[in-house]
């Protein structure tokens, strides 16, 4: 079986697999998300736009705009 | 990508609105400095300041908590529950299991306790439940700080709310809103605290990188009621203009702090021509066309306050209820019977 990068959305309680290697940015971009309205984290890392995600690998895309 | 600072370790986080990377370590020293700028800049509070901090549960409340802790302020946690169902009771659980990490007991009020339940509130009030929450949540930040004596009260305001909401102003040119919109609102007499937002210099992202960088959990779920409020079209605005232009959202409101009072005291004059404004109690405490609560005490401009006229609406609203419902059941039942 092809192994893909895992992708969670906490807030919208959504997760899905993309094929890797990719650059965060990229990412980012593909999921609609702009870079400043987003923490993008791997276990206890925190992922920098640049940082090379690779196959197999689980990533958390968590929403930093709070309203009200 | 490497730190910028220490040059040595891989950097955590990139700020491009600062030019810079961060490793961890040289972030908590980043953000500590902004947050004591933002304290001295606009003379926020001092180590001799008795401090309330007003935690919802979400990050930048929990992480401000945690920072003037650090810092070394007396600060005491103020929880207010805010009868939501499921949405209360998580961020509740967050707010006490950050205090009780700290040796901490947070204060905690119940609204519905006291009768005032948001949504009920909203219902009751035909009102905007953020509306009826900011009005609320205010009352009690006062009503608090006067009985534990508390000097100054403390919220998690960041760099992205407040530009966000001076951008809502400007856009509408909210004259009595710009007029009060600043990091800190003196205290005028007893019943009206100190307010502070010594997080006025960083941005969102920041205080969330902090908060999962410290391993503070809070509560990632937005409060269902904010889903449609106004405030989050401003920030998505200036998210965008961030995104190309990095810095714009510091500029922007640091901007409008260094042209200092005279434009906010020319609004409040130009709200209290047309109206709009409401005085606020001079810093001696004597009230300017204020006077004390007929029911709680609190300063206000009528003879019974806000909080009061708002509980007193909820309450009733929820004895018509209550008797609606007796009434059905009293009717089923004596269909059944029959």
């Amino acid at each position: 079986m092809m192994r893909m990068i895992c992708v969670r959305i906490p807030q919208k309680k959504r997760i899905f697999e993309i094929p890797g290697p990719r650059v965060v940015k990229d990412i980012l971009a593909e999921t609609g998300h702009r870079p400043a309205t987003v923490i993008v984290t791997m276990g206890k890392q925190l992922l920098t736009r640049d940082h090379r995600v690779a196959d197999g690998e689980t990533i958390d895309i968590i929403s930093v705009v709070s309203g009200g | 990508m490497k730190c910028k600072r220490c040059r040595k370790a891989t950097a955590a986080i990139e700020l491009r609105s600062h030019n810079a990377t961060f490793c961890p370590d040289c972030f908590f020293i980043f953000f500590r400095r902004q947050v004591e700028e933002g304290i001295r800049k606009q003379r926020l509070m001092s180590r001799a300041d008795r401090v309330l901090v007003c935690v919802s549960g979400g990050k930048d409340s929990l992480v401000l908590w945690d920072e003037l802790l650090e810092m070394g302020y007396d600060a005491e946690g103020l929880y207010i529950s805010l009868g939501i169902p499921g949405y209360s009771d998580r961020s509740k659980e967050k707010v006490i299991a950050f205090a009780e990490a700290r040796g901490k007991k947070a204060i905690i009020v119940d609204l519905c306790d006291e009768g005032v339940p948001i949504p009920e509130a909203a219902r009751a009030n035909k009102k905007h439940e953020c509306s009826v929450c900011g009005a609320i949540k205010r009352h009690f930040f006062n009503r608090v700080a006067a009985e534990g004596n508390f000097t100054v009260v403390a919220t998690g305001h960041n760099l992205d709310d407040e530009s966000g909401r001076l951008l809502g102003n400007v856009l509408h040119w909210q004259k009595s809103h710009i007029a009060r919109q600043h990091p800190l609102l003196p205290a005028a007499g007893e019943g009206l605290v100190r307010k502070v937002k010594p997080l006025w210099r960083l941005s969102e992202q920041e205080t969330a990188s902090y908060a999962f960088l410290k391993g503070i959990d809070f509560v990632i779920e937005e409060c269902p009621m904010s889903e449609h409020a106004t405030s989050l079209i401003f920030k998505e605005a200036l998210s965008i203009i961030e995104d190309r232009m990095p810095g714009s959202r510091m500029a922007f409101y640091t901007g409008f702090l260094d042209l200092g009072n005279p434009v906010r005291e020319a609004m409040g004059r130009a709200a209290a021509e047309s109206g709009e404004f409401e005085p606020r109690p001079k810093d001696d405490g004597t009230p300017a066309g204020t006077h004390l609560c007929d029911r709680c005490g609190a300063p206000t401009l009528a003879q019974t306050c806000g909080y009061c006229r708002m509980k007193a609406k909820t309450v009733e609203r929820a004895a018509q209820d209550a008797e609606k419902k007796t009434t059905e059941a009293q009717k089923a039942s004596g269909k059944e019977t029959a």
